[in-house]
C-alpha cells in the first residue's frame, strides 16, 4: 500500500516524462505524430494483401454487424498486438536506456517503465479512433462500444504494463533480453489469432483430437495465451459489434491483474539495486 | 535532534568486484554462474553528524569513498550496514541537466527536469521566473537545449537544481563548471542557503574551495573515516598526509 502511494505520487512525473516522450519523438520531421499511424498501416497492406488475396485466412463475416472487410477484421486484431509489443519492447529498455538518470537522481524508478506505456498509449489512442471511423464508414455500429472499447484498452494497457516491468528488470541483469524478446514477440504474434481466425486452431485441434492420448487438446494449451483473450474482446466488440461473453472480460481481468501485480512485486523488489546493477 | 541535520551511524557500503562476469543467459545457464566476484569495502563503518545549519565538506583523495557516500545520502545507492537518517528533505545534485532532452526547449526542460528532482508543477510555474534570472539563458529559453553552449546548459541545471529549496543540499563537483561569475553566483547561493538555517553537503577536491566554504569536514580515505570535525583541523591533517604543506 505504501509502495502504491508513493508511486501515485510520481503522477506528475510520469506525466512529464510520458509528454517528453510524446513531443520529442516527431521533432523534426514533417509529418510528425502522422508518423504513428504509418507503421500499422504499412502492416495493414502487407497481411491484407499476403493474407487477404494470396492466402486468404477467410474470416467469418462480423455477427451481428455484417462486416466483411478483412483490412478492418485484422486491424481490430493488429492494433491491440502492435501496442502491447511496443510497450514491452520499450518498457524493456526503459530502465538501460535511462541509466544515467538513476545514477543520478533519487526518484521512484517505475515511472519509467510506466512512462513508456503512457507513450504508446497515445499513440494507439489515435489508432484507434481512426479504426473507429473507418469501421462505421464501412456499416457498423460501433458508437455505443465505445465505452467498453476503453476498459479493454485500459486492461490491456494494464496487462502490457506488468509484461514489460517483468522485462525491464530482466534487461537489467541479462542484456540479451531485449534481443530474445524480439524473437518472442515474432512468436507470439503467430500465436495468436490476429492473421487468421481462431476458428482454423479450433477446426485443427478438434481434427488432431487429445494430445498424446490425452484429453489436453491444441486449443486448449493455445488459449493459454492471454493475447488470444484480449484480441477477442476487442474483435467482438469493435468488428461484430456485440458484448463480449463475461467469462472473456474475466480471463482479461485476471491477467491485466495478475500481470502487473506481480510486475510490482518484482520491480519493488530490485528497485533498490539497480543504481549499483546497471 | 534539531541541531543534528544528518546522521550517518556505522554506514558501511561494499560493491562486488567481478572477475568475471556474464550478463548473458548463455553463460548463466551453461555454466550454472553469472559471476565470479568478492567483495570491495567503498565504505567501512563511517559515523558522524552533520550539524544543520553548516556546510559540510567532504574530502579524501581519489577513490576514498566520497562519492559512494554521497550516493548513499542521496538514496541512490542503498548501505549494505548502518544507517542514514535525515531530518528534513534532502536533495542531491550529483550531476546538473538529469534527464534533460536535447530536442526540447530550455522552458520545456526546466519543468521536465524539476519535477524529476520532485518538485510540482505549481512550485516550478512559482519560481519559473528565478530559476532563468539566476541561470542568465533567459534569451534562449525557448530554444532546444542542444543547442546550448556548455555552459549554458550547466547554468540551467543548476539553476533548477537550486530552487529545488530543500533543508539539506548534497553537491557533488559540479561546481567546477562554469565561468567565474557564475561559480560566485553559486556561493552566494549557498552562503544565503547557510543564512536560512540550511544545510550543505559537498565533496570538492578544492581545498581553497572547502577551507573557503565549510565549517565541517570529514576525511574519508579508503573507505575509512579519518578525522570529522572542524574544517580547519581536518583540511590540515590532510594535507599533511598527502605531505603537502598547508598555507
Amino acid at each position: 500500500m505504501k509502495y502504491l502511494n508513493e508511486v501515485w505520487s510520481s503522477r506528475e512525473l510520469l506525466f512529464n516524462l510520458v509528454s517528453r516522450d510524446v513531443r520529442g519523438k516527431y521533432k523534426r520531421t514533417v509529418f510528425g505524430q502522422l508518423w504513428s499511424l504509418a507503421n500499422p498501416l504499412a502492416l495493414m497492406l502487407i497481411y491484407s494483401l499476403v493474407f487477404g488475396v494470396f492466402f486468404p485466412s477467410n474470416p467469418r463475416a462480423g455477427d451481428p454487424s455484417g462486416l466483411n472487410v478483412f483490412a478492418l477484421w485484422l486491424l481490430c486484431g493488429l492494433l491491440p498486438w502492435t501496442f502491447f509489443s511496443a510497450v514491452v519492447s520499450s518498457g524493456a529498455g526503459s530502465l538501460v536506456d535511462n541509466a544515467n538518470l538513476i545514477q543520478k537522481v533519487s526518484f521512484s524508478r517505475i515511472v519509467l517503465p510506466f512512462s513508456t506505456v503512457g507513450a504508446a498509449a497515445y499513440n494507439w489512442m489515435f489508432e484507434i479512433a481512426v479504426l473507429l471511423i473507418a469501421i462505421t464508414i464501412a456499416g457498423g455500429f460501433v458508437l455505443p462500444w465505445i465505452p467498453l472499447v476503453i476498459v479493454a484498452m485500459a486492461l490491456l494497457a494494464l496487462f502490457a504494463a506488468g509484461v514489460a516491468l517483468l522485462f525491464s528488470i530482466a534487461n537489467v541483469y541479462f542484456r540479451d533480453t531485449q534481443y530474445l524478446l524480439t524473437i518472442v514477440l515474432q512468436f507470439w504474434l503467430y500465436l495468436t489469432p490476429i492473421i487468421y481466425p481462431i476458428e482454423r486452431v479450433a477446426n485443427k485441434s478438434a481434427e488432431i483430437g487429445g494430445l498424446g492420448g490425452t484429453p489436453v487438446r491444441i486449443v486448449d494449451i493455445y488459449n493459454f495465451n492471454p493475447m488470444v483473450h484480449f484480441v477477442a474482446l476487442f474483435r467482438e466488440l469493435i468488428y461484430d459489434n456485440r458484448f463480449p461473453d463475461p467469462l472473456e472480460w474475466l480471463i482479461c481481468l485476471i491477467w491485466a491483474v495478475a500481470a502487473l501485480s506481480f510486475g510490482m512485486l518484482v520491480f519493488r523488489k530490485n528497485e533498490r539495486n539497480l543504481a549499483e546493477a546497471l | 535532534m534539531s541541531d543534528i541535520a544528518v546522521r550517518v551511524d556505522h554506514v558501511t557500503k561494499s560493491f562486488r568486484m567481478y572477475h568475471e562476469r556474464n550478463q548473458s543467459l548463455k553463460s548463466a545457464i551453461m555454466r550454472g554462474r553469472t559471476s565470479i566476484h568478492e567483495d570491495f569495502l567503498a565504505l567501512d563503518d563511517v559515523s558522524f553528524d552533520v550539524p544543520a545549519g553548516s556546510t559540510f565538506g567532504l574530502i579524501g583523495s581519489n577513490g576514498s569513498g566520497k562519492s559512494t557516500l554521497l550516493k548513499c545520502l542521496a538514496n541512490i545507492y542503498y548501505p549494505n550496514k548502518g544507517a542514514i537518517t535525515h531530518f528534513g528533505k534532502i536533495a542531491a545534485m550529483l550531476e546538473v541537466g538529469s534527464g534533460f532532452h536535447a530536442e526540447l526547449s530550455g522552458r520545456d526542460n526546466v519543468f521536465l527536469n524539476g519535477s524529476i528532482l520532485g518538485m510540482s508543477r505549481k512550485d516550478v510555474t512559482r519560481k519559473f521566473d528565478e530559476i532563468i534570472d539566476f541561470s542568465g539563458v533567459e534569451q534562449f529559453i525557448d530554444q532546444p537545449v542542444k543547442n546550448y553552449s556548455s555552459g549554458m546548459y550547466v547554468r540551467l541545471g543548476f539553476a533548477i537544481a537550486i530552487n529545488v529549496d530543500p533543508d539539506i543540499l548534497v553537491v557533488d563537483e559540479v561546481l567546477a563548471v562554469g565561468d567565474a561569475e557564475f561559480q560566485e553566483k553559486c556561493f552566494q547561493k549557498f552562503r544565503d542557503f547557510k543564512a536560512a538555517g540550511k544545510t550543505v553537503i559537498l565533496v570538492s577536491h578544492s581545498m581553497p574551495t572547502v577551507q573557503a566554504m565549510c565549517d565541517q569536514t570529514a576525511w574519508l580515505d579508503h573507505g575509512v573515516l579519518k578525522a570529522a570535525g572542524p574544517a580547519k583541523s581536518t583540511i590540515k591533517a590532510y594535507l599533511k598526509s598527502l605531505n603537502v604543506e598547508p598555507d
